[in-house]
């Protein structure tokens, strides 16, 4: 009754099979059957044998532009046209290997073949050409094969490249500058001129601590005319706590840290605070970038008792989880837990596509199928781990106490899922007085460790499902970044994550110094060098200055991987401090509208973070408070009925919190703050390692009716007056607001129209909601 | 055939830098005007046009649809008491499955649990003469206009992974949705009103939350809107209180003038802020008036089933969708069931309660619109598609519940190029497998991406190293109905 034919249905057979289509055609007659084994049995070797040198993705030089390896290259032939017709006697490849025309003799150059041979090929044809091939065949494509794509510029090691020289030798300020400089010159651009000082300072507040200069530090830093007043202001920038809250959103997009779940429970992960913590503090500290993987690799592995590294750890649980309630597929939950763990690093680490290669060898880059699921094997032996928040001697009572408790509970739980009426209120009440002798949980630290007992043996699974099992593997890097004969870790090898961290963060790693930087760059300029952060491979962009990225590389290397340093040579660099206006830009835009050479500095929009908290800065409303639990802040009841369960959603209490830094607003998937998510905040997800900067009406709505900014501009509204004095001329609240709102001066025009407005009798608040909308706001010069 | 890029693929314009879809923007809605405005101050015009994001495009192949309905009938409509009637499933009530129906497996219910028959009587309807249950009276009046497709498949019998992959094709969050692919693909007809808008049910919202309806890695501009339930439809379309039109506008022109007056008029983003500006104040202006449903005849809303107590909320929401295609809104979904499982189709407990409440809900307000776009000449440029993210299973969950089933259930299109008064593919005898032309939801995708002449092999977007596309691997059209 049930059709043999129609695909595989468990809920999760194709739940990941991204190449499902692939599977060979349902319905393979019998006939069809037999003459694919005789395709296989007496047609592919001879063409293997006598053809391939020539005709195949193998071959040095491909003749007559055809390809035999493919049962496409059979059909739609070379430059002679098709090499058969199904059922044609006369098929061109027939006529060649018969020798019928004196100038299509094949093969050439060596006698005929057998008759038996050709008997073979004739019976084939006549039969329909029938060849398995399809889609299953795999060109031998330089590209995609790893022995011979090692040469890719990504794969080279970093090299060494010594600055080039200039002609406008005075205009580099140090070697970074001659790499730009000389790419300028080459096509025959010019720099733009220097940003002014108050558009530099706008700009490196902005990009080193996400916030404005206050008027004063403004007033300040015009006045300053001493040779290093920039430079005292950028160690003072890198200096303050503010530049962590900044730069960890760049690496919390990238790892797609989210404080929930995610899917139908998107449940809450009550510490994940502490990781994003983790973060702001490693960078204000300047952690080398190199250990800072570390412990996010492998933290657990390291100093499973270390607070700090288990928290690192937790780096392993950001990826979406999906629970559900009744029957429950453990394998397949699994799989997609291990996915999850897999892919991130290839996104965020070695900046290559590897979830590609889940179902199949990638299409693009030289990644095996065996190559994922080596990696896979690293995370083979993790589990969800919380670590107490208790010294060590008071954690084995405390989980004596608490564990049997909470496995009966668990039970509980479990059976309420299928009980009814008064059994259902019976086990409720039980689950209430159990919970309540519970004792009180200690805090504890997100994070994972290896259960060697419950590791989960990896296998390549074909076409990515689960029930499809191959080869079993064990762990290894890419072959493509190592040696052929690198043999694979023992599959229990004890800390196999340490092993891969080591690995990734070797000195001469040819990816992960490189992808770091880029990123860097791409903080800086808003375009790395390579303008696709987490594909560095063949389907991504190359570097617009192959050089000035390794030598970027090696000084990040050579330096200690300290991101500091760096973040330094680059704004002090005269490349950064150009303006956002050429005089030639018709002329540049024409030979480079990408602006890739850098013939300026593109002006940007706030990212939503730096909006959000430029607002709260301005209106003098931005609490500065430091770290610790996420903070909830009031949304419309309407946004709220759209979660699941809008219980989740518990507003913080105390009002000062809901304005704090955005970066610790909490992370929830299935409710995403309007206000971020128009300005382009990523979805939490999947790795972002580059934001969209879309600009569209929600945006306006948003900026002139939401609550935010109407909560906002009355507060900046009293400021103005407070500051200025409540008698004080309007032309005093237009200036004051544009210092605040804009770092500088209103210009006369708009100083008119401000005075205008506010001399028509309009109230203050709706000239301080104004500033929250103006370009000289919204937008770094 | 190759599911990721080929090496010499270039990214769609859309992404290549910011300051080029900044410069696309701007050539949007108000592009002219701005030219217009720029102009009259003595100023060159805007930069040379480019394609707009949202301006409408032109479908690579011919279409049939421009709009699409989408009727989304959450927790998962059972098959065997709608539109696929199956008499032996009455007479093997209270047994086993038989072991020729093969396997299958289930969130809740064990293998061993018994068939449940059905209360429902079917009838045969209209010149086609398809069956129909009796709990969907007036969508059977219209059966000629529908093509019922009893043979859909889908890969999850988990609310949220299901309903993920109905509206995105992926079983797991963080994919576009067809709502933002369609307006990704064929821009927007309306520069008042947005252009993909979900309107949820008001009891509350659903296993897979918002990250099912959003545009996923698509950029924010193809994000939906959602018509919430309450007082405030659309966020931040109201003026704050306290604060008069006329008083806004003078902040608006304010606004506008400061930033004019600092920029360099030739500037992309200027020109595509001015425009962001001029467009959210027509919504604001436009906006409430499509969503008053006060001045409509009495004749329209009873026809819709609004004012009367079961269908007065689908009714007005099927109501605003027609109002919505009108004014050329391109993708709306209008959901029945949200809150808790009680509140949806999701009947584990009791099939008949269940299903009899649901369906009073949705039966005439659906008809309605139906009828509506009929005489109006829109039924045959909308698409509508009728559907949940599962059906439900032959046999019983907790005495007389349904439970999961994503291995043959019914769903129906109309309208758009339809061919109506057909059905295709077939389950087996007791409603358990697809047996006959299976259509995964990839081919319901791929059919009504055909309708609107968008094809899923063009209409991609870079993310993760893959060119990505609505159906995730390769869809097929539905030969039979289109």
């Amino acid at each position: 009754m049930h059709a043999p034919a129609s695909p595989r249905l468990t809920a999760h057979a194709l739940a990941f099979a991204c190449a499902a289509a692939l599977a060979l055609p349902a319905h393979a007659t019998p006939e069809l059957e037999a003459g694919h084994t005789f395709f296989r049995e007496k047609i592919e070797p001879v063409l293997r044998a006598e053809c391939y040198d020539c005709h195949s993705a193998q071959a040095k030089k491909l003749r007559g532009d055809l390809r035999l390896d493919l049962k496409s290259g059979l059909l739609t032939g070379g430059n002679t046209g098709p090499a058969l017709v199904a059922g044609d006697a006369k098929s061109l490849l027939l006529q060649a290997i018969r020798h019928e025309d004196p100038d299509l003799q094949m093969p050439p150059e060596k006698p005929k073949l057998p008759a038996a041979v050709i008997a073979d090929f004739e019976r084939w044809i006549h039969m329909g050409a029938p060849d398995p091939r399809s889609a299953e065949a795999k060109p031998l494509n330089p590209a995609t094969d790893p022995q011979q794509a090692r040469g890719y510029w990504a794969f080279q090691p970093v090299k060494a490249a010594p600055p080039p020289t200039v002609k406008q030798t005075a205009w580099p300020a140090g070697p970074m500058d001659r790499f730009v400089l000389a790419k300028l010159e080459a096509h025959t651009l010019a720099p733009a001129p220097a940003a002014t000082k108050t558009e530099l300072l706008r700009r490196v507040y902005f990009d080193l601590i996400g916030l404005p200069p206050t008027p004063e530090e403004a007033m300040a830093f015009l006045a300053d005319t001493s040779a290093d007043a920039y430079e005292r202001v950028i160690d003072r920038l890198l200096a303050s706590p503010h530049y962590g809250e900044h730069f960890a959103r760049d690496w919390l997009d990238v790892v797609r840290f989210a404080e929930t779940e995610g899917f139908e429970y998107d449940r809450s992960l009550p510490e994940a605070w502490r990781f994003r913590d983790y973060v702001v503090e490693s960078l204000n500290r300047d952690k080398p970038f190199n250990q800072f993987l570390t412990e996010q690799i492998a933290g657990d592995e390291i100093a499973p008792d270390d607070p700090e590294l288990a928290t690192a750890a937790g780096f392993h649980r950001f990826g979406a989880v999906r629970r559900n309630a009744g029957n429950q597929n453990v394998a397949v939950s699994r799989n997609e837990v291990l996915i999850e763990r897999t892919d991130i690093v290839g996104s965020a680490i070695l900046g290559l596509t590897v979830g590609c290669a889940r179902c199949h060898d990638h299409k693009i880059d030289p990644i095996l199928q065996k190559d994922y699921y080596r990696l896979q094997a690293y995370f083979s032996a993790t589990q969800e781990h919380s670590v107490l928040l208790l010294p060590p001697a008071e954690r084995a009572p405390f989980e004596a106490k608490w564990k049997p408790l909470n496995t009966q509970l668990d039970e509980l739980r479990g059976m309420l899922e299928n009980l009814q009426g008064a059994d259902r209120q019976r086990v409720t009440r039980e689950i209430r007085d159990l919970e309540a002798t519970l004792p009180p949980a200690p805090p504890s630290i997100l994070s994972i460790r290896n259960e060697p007992a419950k590791r989960t043996p990896i296998h390549v699974l074909k076409r990515g499902d689960w029930d499809n099992k191959g080869e079993p593997v064990a762990p290894r890097p890419p072959t493509v970044l190592v040696s052929d004969d690198l043999p694979e870790l023992p599959a229990d090898t004890a800390a196999p994550r340490t092993a891969l961290a080591r690995w990734l963060t070797t000195p001469s790693h040819p990816l992960t110094a490189r992808v770091a930087v880029n990123r860097i760059w791409q903080h800086h300029f808003g375009t790395g060098l390579v303008k696709t952060p987490n594909d560095f491979g063949q389907n991504g962009d190359r570097p617009s200055h192959p050089e000035l990225l390794d030598w970027l590389a090696r000084e990040f290397v050579a330096g200690g991987w300290k991101a500091k340093p760096l973040h330094r040579l680059i704004v002090l660099s005269n490349t950064y401090r150009q303006s956002s206006h050429s005089p030639r830009a018709a002329a540049a835009t024409r030979l480079d509208p990408e602006n890739r050479l850098l013939w300026h500095v593109r002006a940007r929009r706030l990212a939503a973070e730096e909006v959000r908290d430029a607002m709260l800065a301005i209106s003098g409303q931005l609490n500065p408070k430091r770290g610790g639990e996420s903070i909830m802040v009031p949304v419309d009841e309407e946004q709220v009925k759209l979660l699941y369960k809008p219980s989740q959603w518990a507003v913080t209490q105390d009002p000062t919190e809901h304005n704090r830094r955005s970066v610790y607003l909490m992370a929830k998937r299935n409710l995403r703050l309007p206000f971020m998510e128009t300005f382009d905040q990523p979805d939490l997800l999947s790795s972002c390692g580059k934001r969209e900067s879309s600009t569209h009406a929600p945006q306006a709505l948003e900026l002139m009716n939401g609550r935010l900014a109407n909560e906002l501009s009355a507060a900046f509204a009293e400021r103005l007056t407070r500051e200025v004095g409540t008698d004080s001329a309007p032309v005093h609240v237009v200036d004051r607001a544009y210092w605040l709102a804009a770092g500088r001066a209103p210009t006369a025009p708009e100083k008119t129209l401000g005075v205008d407005f506010l001399r028509s009798g309009a109230p203050v608040k709706e000239f301080a909601l104004a500033m929250f909308n103006l370009n000289a706001f919204l937008y770094v010069p | 055939m190759s599911h990721c890029p080929g090496p010499g693929h270039t990214p769609s314009s859309l992404t290549q830098t910011r300051r080029e879809f900044l410069r696309d923007s701007a050539c949007g809605f108000g592009g002219l005007a701005l030219a217009a405005m720029l102009h009259a101050q003595g100023l060159r015009a805007a930069p040379a046009a480019h394609t707009n994001p949202l301006a409408p495009k032109l479908p690579p192949l011919p279409a049939k649809a421009k709009s699409v309905i989408f009727l989304f009938m959450a927790g998962g409509p059972s098959q065997m008491e709608t539109f696929d009637p199956k008499p032996l499933l009455n007479e093997l009530s209270g047994q086993s499955r038989p072991k020729a129906f093969g396997d299958v497996k289930y969130q809740f219910i064990k293998p061993t649990a018994k068939l449940l028959g059905t209360k429902r009587t079917f009838k045969k309807y209209g010149r086609s003469g398809i069956e129909v249950s009796d709990l969907f009276p007036h969508v059977a009046t219209c059966v000629d206009d529908l093509a019922i497709i009893r043979s859909c498949q889908g890969n999850s019998v988990v609310h949220s992974a299901a309903q993920y992959e109905l509206f995105s094709g992926r079983v797991v969050p963080g994919a576009p949705s067809m709502g933002s692919w369609i307006t990704y693909g064929l821009g927007a007809e309306t520069d008042s009103l947005p252009s993909y808008v979900v309107m949820p049910d008001p009891d509350g919202a659903l296993p897979a939350g918002q990250p099912m309806y959003s545009q996923g890695f698509l950029p924010a501009i193809y994000q939906p809107t959602m018509f919430r339930p309450g007082a405030k439809p659309v966020l931040n379309l109201g003026l704050p209180p306290g604060v008069s039109p006329a008083e806004r506008r003078r902040t608006l022109d304010l606004i506008q003038g400061l930033n004019r007056a600092s920029a360099d008029p030739l500037d992309e983003e200027f020109a595509a802020r001015m425009n962001a500006y001029d467009l959210a104040f027509r919504m604001q202006t436009e906006a409430p008036d499509v969503l008053d449903l006060s001045r409509e005849p009495q004749e329209t809303l009873d026809l819709y089933g609004v004012g009367a107590a079961a269908t007065n909320d689908y009714g007005r929401r099927c109501l605003l969708a027609r109002k919505l295609v009108e004014k050329g809104v391109r993708f709306i979904t209008v959901v029945s069931g949200g809150g808790s499982g009680k509140l949806t189709w999701d009947a584990h407990d009791d099939i008949e309660e269940n299903h009899l409440r649901m369906a009073a809900h949705a039966d005439k307000p659906i008809a309605g619109l139906i009828t509506d776009l009929k005489r109006r000449g829109l039924l045959d440029s909308t698409l509508l598609v009728w559907g949940g993210e599962f059906g439900r299973s032959p046999e019983a969950e907790a005495g007389k519940g349904r439970d999961h089933h994503n291995y043959g259930f019914s769903m129906w299109m109309a309208g758009g190029g339809i061919q109506g008064g057909r059905v295709v593919g077939a389950t087996d005898a007791i409603g358990l497998h697809a047996v006959e032309k299976p259509y995964h939801f990839r081919d319901i995708h791929t059919t009504i991406l055909n309708q609107l002449g968008l094809d899923q092999h063009t209409l991609t977007y870079p993310h993760l190293g893959r060119n990505e596309r609505l159906t995730f691997v390769e869809g097929k059209v539905i030969k039979e109905i289109v």
